[in-house]
């Protein structure tokens, strides 16, 4: 209370003193409005809470942040889009909640905003976006509906988008004289060999929890290794010999990983890689800022980080989170300058700095922020091979995700047949598309 | 004729206000509940805006494999913690009822685990399961042993034995009270007839006992199936579905999958399995009374 | 009482058996006060070095001060804290209010309905949270809603401000009306057993004397149920207090309870244990302490209401 008090004098009195002194500028109008955003509990957004108090100096608005687990947050989200009148003016979502929530016409098109002058900042430089988060993450309606393509529009902007790297204990591999895997049958071998090498260590640590682990696991390696879960006219293909490949390299991922890893979410995984139980660790980049951060790891400065190895291609995944704007939110203009701001050269420079991810181009190559960060490079790298079709974004996916989450998580626990395993989803999943009416035009 | 008047309505105005709570938020709800089982209806959906689906939601269960496992997984989980309650519980009440100093206080410290947040009991019992960190594994590694996949390979059992740490009090806090409330003179008399301890609780602690004890077992049968929060925390119903208890497939079901109908439909399948548990814990109870009464009766008539 | 000395052997079982059920809230207390690293490092026993730093972390938003080791709260257990002792203390006060008013009824009068309410209460028990997780949200959300275009509605959203209809999802009413709806069979059960042993020569009397029947109800039978309704309040009061799932479906971030809070933390990328700790061993107080004040009131509401079935 005390505190929601203080916030309140001091946001009231620099909002006095904004007033006075800035005679003109795009935000006066809104001085003294706050905004309330839905993020979710995420080191990315941990380190745009960082940032937020900047904005408020800065414009005058102030921003009240209800911080969810990501999945929560798409339940709360699901309830409050749906209504007449919402509570959130800005909301963060995740990549595949795009489909529903454009589907279902409960995001405004940011066209509007864009071309209004008074809104929209000229500096803004929106080329500098990375594309494939751009496409991936804020743009429905182009091909096959998630894609890039000429018929799509922008709903959303990337903010806190991820894509993976493979991050090595540098200590390790030097000890044995391993080298850095670079495709997938060098992966498997070296995960299976640092078992024997240093007992107790695991090779590498994945999520395989049951459900949405389990499943963003086996995507992470059937896109490399060449599969799709959907063939072009929308078969389910998740079978076919490249979806046995990628369930093969999870199980035996697993087997030689840490112990207990089946039943690891992200948490357990990174935790286990954090507190150097496995040596290598295989998944978004959101973890950097934690791996250098004493307090919560003991594998400071002894971590090296390489490129998703190629299978039979390179594909590393596009994930993370955009913003959107809320059909029903009360200020969203407002909503849009702060949204501006936060993905604005600068916006983007500081949470980098405070350890998110950026999502420009020229962040990544920014020297302050690569002398903070090293490892930015590399990522950077990762960026240009990054898939936007890794899986599929549509308003069924969540459904099919869950089914190939569980049913991955049995073929690792209980020994279920994976080909028989995969059968089982592919049927599945076609009677969901079926329902769903993707075959209507067969 | 006021007065007489006001009598008949006294006790109707004493249940009113707890008349049109439940019926508001419980038997409203629940036939809210049956209606929409009949539905195709999404969480963004007004009820009124849904599709009338007749009983598809539950042919749908019927023959889902997904929902077939998470009953089994319901019916062992139940099955084995009160089998295993009642025996530890049961077992400890016949071994402490003696006069003991500080009973009191050894109670007070027993019933803790079950008035703490089921939620806090599912993090602790995560804690000391976990793989590296857990309490478990470290002591088993420090004495040389393998460690043991407890939420993983063995998650099932490992979410019963959290259920039996924090329930098991609750069987043996009652148990103690009945054997404490039998009476004396039959134990008297079968001492002095020679029996031997192990007699005593065979022939006549355990016989005397068994109403309440079927009682208790019932009731926490019944709890059992409400048993969602700690399962939740530890596993989230993994891996797999090995411990996806109904009760957690419903809330999945309407908030992930968010097939509100289908949920709907699920509820009343586990409705229907406790109103039959409910009804055989009432048709014990009954039979007993009338049992203890005719016993009465005979008694008297003897004397 | 003449004590019985005892084999030395049922003195190690009883200290295994308190060993048990104390030993894993002992450990969480204990981890509670340790950083992650000490936590996940593996330093074991009580060789570390104790830090109140997962508490402040915890209470960021009602600390007085900012602590060091933060740069922002994101945890707002405070005010979930006292979101949970409103909606526990005043849905157990009602309860027993409500209950015992109910449980009064069916034991003493016989009218018309008496046998179906009283089989309906009994009933009703045996429901469990999750079967009322569809219905409850959809009404709270949908159907119990004041328009916005009314006169109380708009009087509200005036008042109170907030967006959309006036619905009871996300107040803290919505919350507490299930939950006494929750709570009152168990509670009419409990009592009636307890109402049934005041004698009724006392209630009599006072009728004689001129006194009403919710005088009587209210002067006589009341007070000397008191056990019974310290009994049924604790249970009531543990339910509320550690209520999760109905509570996360009707709450909104202002109205977030503790459990709500512990849960959402759990699952996330980064499992903080200390702080996870914290949370849990903040939540587990209130049931701790009317647990070791109250342990013969509660042992008496476990034996009244599961004996007379």
């Amino acid at each position: 209370m005390l505190k929601a008090l203080k916030w309140a004098i001091t946001g009231a009195v620099s909002a006095v003193m904004l007033m006075t002194a800035a005679l003109a500028g795009p935000y006066d109008e809104y001085v003294g409005e706050t905004l309330y955003v839905n993020f979710p509990a995420h080191p990315h957004f941990d380190a745009v809470m960082r940032i937020l108090p900047e904005f408020t100096k800065e414009t005058g608005i102030e921003v009240e942040v209800d911080q969810l687990p990501y999945l929560k947050m798409r339940e709360r989200q699901t309830l409050e889009l749906g209504q007449d009148e919402g509570d959130y003016d800005l909301v963060a979502y995740v990549v595949f909640s795009k489909a529903d929530y454009v589907f279902a016409d409960q995001l405004e098109n940011l066209a509007r905003y864009f071309m209004n002058p008074m809104l929209s900042d000229p500096a803004y430089d929106p080329d500098d976006l990375i594309d494939g988060y751009v496409y991936n993450i804020g743009f429905a309606g182009g091909n096959k509906g998630y894609l890039e393509g000429k018929t799509g529009s922008l709903f959303g902007i990337p903010y806190g988008s991820e894509t993976s790297v493979l991050g090595y204990r540098m200590d390790i591999f030097e000890k044995h004289g391993l080298k850095v895997p670079e495709t997938y049958d060098e992966l498997l071998e070296t995960a299976c060999k640092i078992p024997e090498l240093e007992p107790g260590m695991g090779g590498l640590s994945s999520r395989a929890a049951s459900g949405h682990h389990a499943s963003h696991a086996f995507l992470l390696h059937l896109a490399p290794l060449g599969g799709r879960v959907f063939d072009d006219q929308w078969n389910p293909i998740v079978n076919n010999e490249q979806g046995v490949a990628a369930a093969n390299a999870l199980k035996t991922i697993v087997d030689c990983g840490p112990e207990g890893a089946s039943s690891f979410g992200f948490g357990e995984a990174l935790g286990s890689f954090l507190n150097g139980d496995t040596a290598m660790f295989l998944d978004t980049t959101v973890v950097a800022g934690q791996i250098n951060d004493p307090s919560k790891s003991k594998v400071v400065g002894k971590v090296g980080w390489a490129m998703h190895p190629m299978g039979v291609r390179r594909g590393s995944q596009t994930g993370g989170f955009g913003i959107g704007i809320p059909r029903n939110a009360a200020h969203k203009e407002s909503a849009f300058l702060l949204m501006q701001w936060l993905t604005s050269k600068k916006g983007d420079k500081l949470v980098a700095l405070a350890g998110g991810n950026p999502s420009r181009f020229s962040t990544h190559d920014d020297a302050d922020v690569n002398a903070k960060f090293p490892h930015m490079a590399t990522f950077g790298e990762a960026l240009k091979h990054a898939d936007p079709d890794w899986r599929p974004i549509i308003p069924v996916w969540g459904k099919i995700n869950a089914d190939l989450g569980t049913t991955l998580s049995k073929v690792l626990t209980e020994d279920l047949d994976i080909q028989t395993a995969l059968d089982g989803v592919a049927e599945r999943t076609r009677a969901i598309m079926e329902d769903a009416g993707y075959y209507t035009w067969q | 004729m006021k007065a007489h008047f006001l009598n008949r309505v006294t006790p109707y105005a004493f249940l009113a206000p707890a008349g049109v709570i439940m019926v508001i938020a419980l038997l409203y709800p629940l036939g809210y509940m049956i209606y929409g089982s009949f539905r195709d209806w999404d969480p963004s959906q007004n009820i009124s805006e849904t599709e009338f689906v007749g009983i598809k939601n539950y042919i749908t269960l019927f023959f889902d494999p997904a929902f077939h496992e998470s009953l089994s997984v319901t019916l062992i989980f139940a099955g084995s913690v009160v089998i295993a309650e009642m025996a530890i519980g049961v077992g400890l009440a016949l071994l402490l009822d003696r006069n003991l100093r500080g009973m009191s206080i050894l109670r007070t410290l027993f019933i803790l685990p079950m008035m703490i947040a089921p939620v806090v009991v599912g993090l602790m019992w995560r804690y000391m399961y976990h793989p590296t960190v857990g309490t478990f594994n470290r002591t088993l590694k420090s004495m040389g042993l393998q460690g043991v996949d407890w939420l993983g390979q063995n998650a099932l059992l490992s979410v019963i034995i959290a259920d039996i740490w924090q329930w098991t009090p609750f069987i043996f806090i009652l148990a103690l009270a009945a054997l404490q409330s039998l009476p004396r003179s039959a134990l008297e008399a079968a001492r002095i007839d020679g029996a031997t301890p192990w007699q005593q609780i065979w022939y006549i602690k355990l016989p005397l006992m068994m109403p309440v004890l079927v009682v208790t077992g019932l009731l926490r049968l019944i709890d059992a199936f409400k048993v969602l929060e700690v399962i939740l925390v530890m596993t989230e119903g993994g891996p797999g579905l090995s411990t996806e208890i109904v009760a957690l497939r419903i809330s999945r079901t309407a908030t992930e999958f968010r097939e509100l109908g289908t949920a709907a439909a699920m509820s009343n399948y586990l409705l229907i399995l406790l109103l039959i548990l409910t009804l055989a814990m009432l048709a014990f109870t009954r039979i007993q009374e009338a049992r203890t009464a005719r016993l009465a009766r005979q008694v008297q008539e003897e004397s | 009482m003449q004590k019985e000395r005892q084999h030395p052997a049922f003195y190690a079982l009883l200290f295994a058996l308190i060993f048990m059920s104390v030993g894993p809230i002992f450990l969480m207390f204990v981890n509670s006060f340790k950083l992650d690293v000490d936590i996940i490092g593996g330093t074991t026993g009580l060789l570390f070095l104790p830090t109140i730093s997962n508490y402040e972390t915890a209470l960021c938003d009602i600390l007085w001060y900012e602590p060091d080791h933060l740069d922002f709260c994101s945890l707002k257990f405070g005010g979930a804290f006292i979101n949970s002792l409103i909606i526990a203390l005043i849905s157990t006060l009602l309860t027993l209010i409500i209950g015992c008013m109910a449980a009064y009824a069916l034991v003493r009068f016989r009218f018309m309905g008496r046998d179906s309410a009283s089989l309906t209460t009994l009933m009703v028990r045996m429901v469990p949270p999750a079967v009322l997780l569809v219905p409850v949200f959809g009404l709270w959300n949908n159907e119990f809603c004041i328009g916005k275009e009314t006169w109380v509605g708009s009087f509200i959203r005036d008042t109170l401000g907030g967006r959309g209809d006036v619905c009871l999802a996300g107040t803290h009413s919505g919350i507490i009306l299930i939950y006494i709806a929750m709570n009152l069979p168990f509670v009419i059960w409990i009592l009636q057993s307890f109402i049934v042993q005041v004698p009724r020569s006392l209630e009599e009397a006072a009728k004689v004397d001129g006194a009403g029947p919710f005088q009587v109800f209210f002067q006589i039978v009341v007070p000397l149920i008191q056990p019974g309704l310290a009994a049924a309040a604790i249970f009531t009061f543990r339910i509320a207090w550690n209520e999760y799932l109905l509570a996360s479906a009707l709450s909104d971030r202002n109205t977030k309870t503790v459990p709500i809070l512990i849960v959402n933390n759990m699952s996330e990328f980064n499992v903080e244990w200390g702080v996870i700790m914290a949370t849990g061993m903040l939540l587990a107080i209130p049931p701790i302490i009317f647990t070791l004040f109250a342990s013969r009131q509660i042992i008496t509401g476990m034996t009244a209401g599961a004996v007379k079935g």
